[in-house]
């Protein structure tokens, strides 16, 4: 069985009920507001326990780069976040511009972290064409 | 930054993950360095040329002689 450093594992343990968690809190606010409810002080915090699970998301990422003890792991992961952040200010960046003189559809900052998530992935495929390792 | 690892390692039949082990780093590590894809850290080259003995500069070739011997 390949090594894998404890980290990656830890990280693991962390992102599954990190996700349970912001599923949940996305089912239950989807059942406890209305679409498009009136922005008050209920509404809003009850929309914002998912966001709790993001920030728990993030938070998780940061633990990651701060446990992984191998410093090229640790600059695989670097990478793929550094990448990740380029693709997602650059596309979000240049649709806001379009948004600004075109009537194509907004894109909700809703967006922005999943399209971040999905962006890692390019960043996997970066590291795996130019050092050979994708990353976790 | 061209090295003597691989040579070093072959001489004591040292798998990739045997170094990597001796290391504390991941056997991805020591390919990576190895192929001079990645260039290991000070504290992380001082390992590397205290396992093996050597000085630093016995294992890993300074880049500026090595582009001073290529003009």
């Amino acid at each position: 069985m390949p090594y894998q450093n404890p980290a990656y594992s830890r990280y693991l343990r962390r992102m599954i009920p990190i996700t349970v968690a912001y599923l949940a809190a996305v089912a239950a606010a989807s059942w406890l507001l209305p679409d498009h409810a009136t922005a008050n002080a209920r509404t809003i915090a009850v929309a914002l326990v998912p966001g709790i699970a993001v920030l728990a998301w993030i938070w998780a990422m940061g633990r990651l780069l701060m446990e992984l003890d191998d410093e090229y792991l640790r600059l695989l992961e670097v990478r793929k976040f550094l990448i990740a952040t380029g693709v997602t200010l650059a596309g979000t960046s240049i649709w806001g511009i379009v948004e600004l003189f075109t009537d194509v559809p907004r894109l909700p900052v809703f967006f922005v972290f999943p399209i971040w998530c999905g962006a890692l992935m390019i960043g996997q495929l970066v590291n795996q064409r130019s050092l050979g390792d994708g990353g976790c | 930054m061209e090295n003597r690892l691989k040579l070093l390692r072959a001489e004591r039949a040292w798998s990739q993950q045997d170094l990597a082990e001796k290391l504390e780093v991941s056997r991805q590590s020591v390919n990576a360095i190895e192929t001079g894809k990645y260039d290991p850290s000070l504290p992380l080259a001082f390992r590397i040329a205290e396992l093996f003995g050597l000085a630093i500069e016995e294992i890993f070739v300074s880049p500026a002689r090595h582009s001073s011997r290529a003009i």
